[in-house]
């Protein structure tokens, strides 16, 4: 081996050690997770919630237009009349049944956008593994709860 | 042609006949115009002006209204004009001014005629920011219909409906200007049987279902063009289903049958076929208790027993009861598998054997119809005998009642009860049950102008219509036609027509929805598949090749006699219940050896039963069924049950037969519907694809002929003695539309609409016997005794006593109990 090349690869090592040596004082990029939070944007498209007014009363209705767009046929509703002295959503009209089928659905986020009554959100979770394929069909009870509610509702 | 006219449509000529009005000439030509108020089978009112299109006139361009407007020879008209298309949006704008932003919760949505012209012609925009005007929401107009008056466009479309077809004026619009709101008349709901074709034609959601409220979405059911089973006019209708449930039902157009309405017990009572409570697994009675039991089980255990009693007591111990409810297939096979595989003729219905029919029922509907357009009746006078259309076959009284008002149709009506359509003013012949051939021999004494001369006025004013009429129509019912008397009322009909002459013809209909179809599949002890007899050579030699058996000739037992015998030692009951017929009958199914009961629900027969089989019903499975116009129609499946182990009735008696040791060529419903087609000459190519949608009527001629009657004698009249001292009523009874029946009683919403527990009595007898509408009674007869309320109608003769059939929890068999006729009294509880 000449001593040129030895020097040359020296060298390389030097630079490539350099970087090393560069990101040795620097903060860590990634995250650990599930220990630390990630950041997650405003538009990010996550498990679903069904939403409340104020007042307590489901905003859904039970229109199925959530249903009716959604490409995956993912979602599930039966809808029933309103009793009037106890009533679940304003109007005459609530989702008996809502079912939304996570494995099914690819997060496109047309039911949200189909919704009169901005009810179905996709909020921010996306930590949804499970050991249960049935588990993966969130009920409405789960969806009115979710663990991680989303306040704000997307700007578009 | 010489009626036809031509014009031109947006630079096209048509030529269309006269008198077509612009609007559907439009439709003829493929141009769609807009419309709110104009329907193609009510009068046009042009109240709505959406349909404005400019016509050239002889005082230059106008906008007119293409609905009310009839095509003229050399017209201009032009629809797609720029000042069309501003006023078509301007108007939708004044439409959408008091309209609700509605739509994701209105049941319209989707199949909304409003929502598609706004999106179709209106302006894209709103400029409107005033508030909407309110009024009255999900206001229930009756138990089935439910009214939004924001939602209402004004169209005149149901009340018009009401006027004009259902002759019942229950809507009308109240207020003016902008406060005009559809309502129902001095706080009255409405109660046309009918009533729930509003809801279709109504092209918003103003009018919406209530039984189906809130369970479908138009685009999430699938669809299923099928026939009605509640009654046998056997109305055409859609079966929406969704997840395995039927969801709602809605008419479904054939010119034939229905036009296009249908009625409320038809789209409404639809709970029964995903009830909780359908039988949906066999069960087999082990230590006194019913239990469930896998198919193969049931189906080895009948068997065994079935070649065990035959050997035993004969065949002709063993008898089957089919049903006027259920498919030609189902009850095609059940006797069947009677006459050929156990070698007997003991195989009826109720209404069968004891009814002296005729074959051929209606010669055609549309005979008695007049569409909105379209020829008059062709028939000119209608004699219902023992028959109430407007109890029994609803669309069949919606036909009459506009026939009568449209068509100048004159009605005769012979019945026991004063019954609805007498408010036409027709000739009204009152008899006692029991006297319905003594009367007929007074017509027919009338008519030969052989009657006393102090003959009461309503039968000469009958005499006399029959007389005049060139066409007329001997309608009669199981009602005036069953027990001893029936032979003596059906040859005396027949007698009446010939008397009448040429043009009058007679027919016997029945009712239940398969009623035709049971007698011509062969369920009749004896009437072989077509109706033949039971010694016709050839109708024996055919079917004998085709089943590969030789045929008893014995004549079966009827319903009653099957019920009533003591010598029968195994029956099959196949969507029927008998038990709550009679207190005898309930007691002798006990004392059977073998009861196999095969129905949908578990009926007071089905809890005596030995086997209890599950049967698939009408929505189920495919199947057909012939209305009382001999019309073979499709019931194809709509809903399947994945839970239920409900197998169709045919498929059933192959796998018995099986078991019995013979082999059916039958794989799916259309094979058999295949055999039908060679069993019976009637039904030569009505083979399931053959049917199509809207049914065939099978050939008249092809119908067995029935022995001529003129030489018979009228034997069998018996004058019913008025009253006696210990029993001073006549009992009458018959069919109510809303009873206590299972399909009906099992939509819950419709509960307030059933018949109350009632016996209705004439106010002149009420006043005799102290009672006033709502005292408690028992009605005792020589048989029994039941408990009812006691309700007062002019509508019932003086010394009768109207108690209908199957009212909740009030059978009238207590009193009956097998009997046709019986005498009864009143004391008060
Ligand atoms: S996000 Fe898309 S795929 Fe998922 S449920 Fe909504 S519409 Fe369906
Ligand atoms: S979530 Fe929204 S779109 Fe879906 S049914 Fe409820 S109200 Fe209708
Ligand atoms: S009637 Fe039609 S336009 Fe009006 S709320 Fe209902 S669906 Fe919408
Ligand atoms: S309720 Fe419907 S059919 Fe009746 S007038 Fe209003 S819009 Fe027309
Ligand atoms: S459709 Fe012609 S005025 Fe309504």
């Amino acid at each position: 081996m000449e001593l040129g090349e030895f020097l040359k690869g020296a060298a390389e090592i030097g630079k490539a050690m350099g970087v090393t040596l560069k990101h040795l004082g620097q903060k860590p990029v990634t995250v650990e997770f599930p220990h630390e939070d990630i950041p997650i944007y405003p538009r990010f498209r996550g498990r679903h919630e069904l939403r409340r007014y104020a007042n307590g009363l489901e905003r859904c209705i039970g229109c199925c237009l959530c249903e009716a767009a959604c490409p995956t046929e993912a979602i599930y509703v039966e809808a029933a009349e309103n009793d009037p002295d106890a009533p679940l959503s304003p109007g005459e009209r609530h989702a008996k049944v809502y079912e939304l089928n996570l494995l099914r659905c690819v997060f496109c986020g047309d039911c949200e956008e189909a919704c009169p009554t901005e009810a179905i959100v996709l909020g921010h979770d996306f930590a949804m593994a499970n050991y249960e394929r049935k588990d993966f069909v969130l009920t409405k009870e789960e969806l009115l709860n979710p663990g991680m509610p989303k306040v704000i509702i997307r700007p578009e | 042609m010489t009626d036809n006219v031509t014009l031109t449509i947006n630079e096209e000529e048509v030529s269309v006949p006269a008198r077509t009005l612009l609007v559907d000439a439009a439709r003829m030509a493929g141009v769609e115009i807009p419309v709110f108020c104009s329907h193609p089978k009510l009068d046009p009112v042009g109240c709505c002006r959406m349909c404005l299109v400019e016509v050239d006139g002889p005082r230059g361009t106008a906008m007119m209204a293409s609905c009310t407007m009839p095509v003229g020879d050399g017209m201009v008209v032009r629809t797609d004009t720029e000042q069309v298309r501003t006023v078509q949006e301007a108007n939708l704008a004044f439409i959408l001014l008091n309209h609700p932003l509605d739509c994701p919760i209105c049941d319209k949505g989707g199949e909304c005629p409003l929502q598609d012209q706004t999106m179709r012609f209106g302006p894209g925009i709103s400029q409107l920011i005033e508030p909407k005007r309110l009024a009255k929401k999900h206001y229930d107009i009756s138990d089935t219909i439910v009214l939004d008056q924001e939602r209402c466009v004004l169209c005149w479309r149901c009340i018009r409906y009401l006027e004009e077809w259902e002759d019942k004026p229950q809507l009308g619009l109240f207020e003016r200007g902008n406060d005009t709101i559809v309502d129902i008349q001095d706080g009255r709901p409405v109660d046309a049987k009918t009533s729930g074709n509003i809801i279709d034609l109504c092209p918003v959601g103003a009018l919406t279902n209530r039984v189906a409220r809130f369970a479908y979405r138009p685009w999430e059911i699938e669809r299923t063009p099928s026939v009605c089973m509640h009654c046998s006019v056997g109305c055409n209708v859609r079966l929406d289903s969704r997840t395995h449930q039927l969801r709602r039902i809605v008419g479904r157009e054939n010119m034939q049958v229905n036009d296009q309405w249908i009625c409320d017990k038809g789209r409404f009572a639809h709970a029964w076929v995903n009830d909780e409570n359908r039988l949906a697994t066999p069960q087999l009675r082990k230590n006194g208790k019913l239990v469930p039991v896998q198919w193969s089980e049931a189906l080895a255990y009948i068997a065994n027993r079935l070649t065990g009693i035959k050997e035993k007591y004969g065949a002709d111990s063993i008898g089957a009861i089919g049903s006027g409810k259920i498919s030609n297939e189902s009850n095609y096979a059940l006797q069947r598998f009677m006459r050929a595989v156990i070698g007997t003729n003991n195989i009826d219905h109720r209404d069968g054997g004891e009814v002296a029919a005729l074959p051929t029922g209606l010669p055609a509907l549309t005979e008695l119809m007049k569409p909105q357009y379209g020829p008059d009746p062709e028939v000119d006078t209608v004699v219902l005998f023992g028959l109430d259309p407007s109890e029994e076959l609803p669309i069949l009284d919606l036909h009459l009642k506009r026939a009568i008002l449209r068509g100048g149709v004159k009605l005769i009506i012979a019945h026991a009860r004063k019954i609805e359509l007498t408010r036409y003013g027709g000739p009204y012949l009152a008899y006692l049950p029991g006297g319905e051939s003594l009367l007929v021999s007074r017509l027919l004494q009338a008519v030969q102008g052989t009657a006393l001369s102090d003959e009461e006025p309503a039968i000469q004013a009958a005499a006399k219509l029959l007389k005049e009429s060139e066409s007329s129509l001997i309608v009669y019912g199981p009602m005036a036609a069953r027990g001893e008397n029936g032979p003596g009322v059906r040859d005396g009909l027949e007698q009446l027509a010939q008397a009448v002459g040429e043009g009058a013809r007679v027919a016997y209909v029945g009712l239940d929805g398969n009623a035709q179809g049971c007698r011509d599949m062969g369920v009749l002890p004896d009437g072989l598949p077509g109706q033949f007899p039971l010694d016709d050579g050839d109708a024996r030699s055919r079917l004998e090749a085709l089943w590969g058996c030789e045929l008893s000739t014995f004549p079966g037992y009827t319903y009653k006699q099957m019920l009533d015998s003591q010598e029968m030692r195994a029956l099959f009951v196949n969507g029927a219940n008998p038990a709550t017929e009679s207190p005898d009958w309930s007691a002798s199914l006990e004392e059977l050896e073998l009861l196999v009961v095969t129905d949908l629900l578990p009926t007071e027969t089905a809890q005596k039963a030995d086997v209890v089989l599950p049967a698939q019903g009408w929505a189920e499975s495919d199947g057909t069924y012939t209305n009382l116009e001999r019309r073979v129609q499709r019931a194809p499946k709509a809903v399947t049950d994945p839970k239920s182990r409900a197998a169709p009735d045919w498929m059933i008696f192959t796998h018995l037969a099986k078991q019995m040791g013979t082999h059916w060529p039958f794989s799916d419903a259309h094979s058999v519907t295949a055999e039908i087609t060679r069993a019976v000459p009637a039904y030569a190519g009505l083979t399931w694809e053959a049917l199509g949608d809207q049914g065939r009527q099978w050939d008249s001629d092809s119908a067995p002929v029935s022995g001529a009657s003129a030489g018979r004698t009228l034997d069998g009249i018996s004058e019913t003695a008025f009253g006696d001292a210990e029993y001073p009523l006549n009992l009458v009874t018959g069919t109510v539309l809303y009873d206590g029946g299972t399909l009906f009683s099992l939509t819950e919403q419709m509960h307030g609409m059933a018949h109350g527990a009632t016996v209705t009595l004439n106010p002149a007898d009420a006043a005799e016997f102290g009672l006033d509408a709502g005292s408690a009674v028992t009605v005792r007869s020589e048989q029994g005794n039941l408990d009812l309320t006691v309700a007062v109608d002019a509508q019932v003769q003086a010394g009768c006593a109207w108690i209908p059939e199957s009212l909740p929890g009030a059978p009238v068999g207590a009193l009956l109990n097998g009997s046709f006729t019986q005498r009864v009294k009143i004391e008060r509880r």
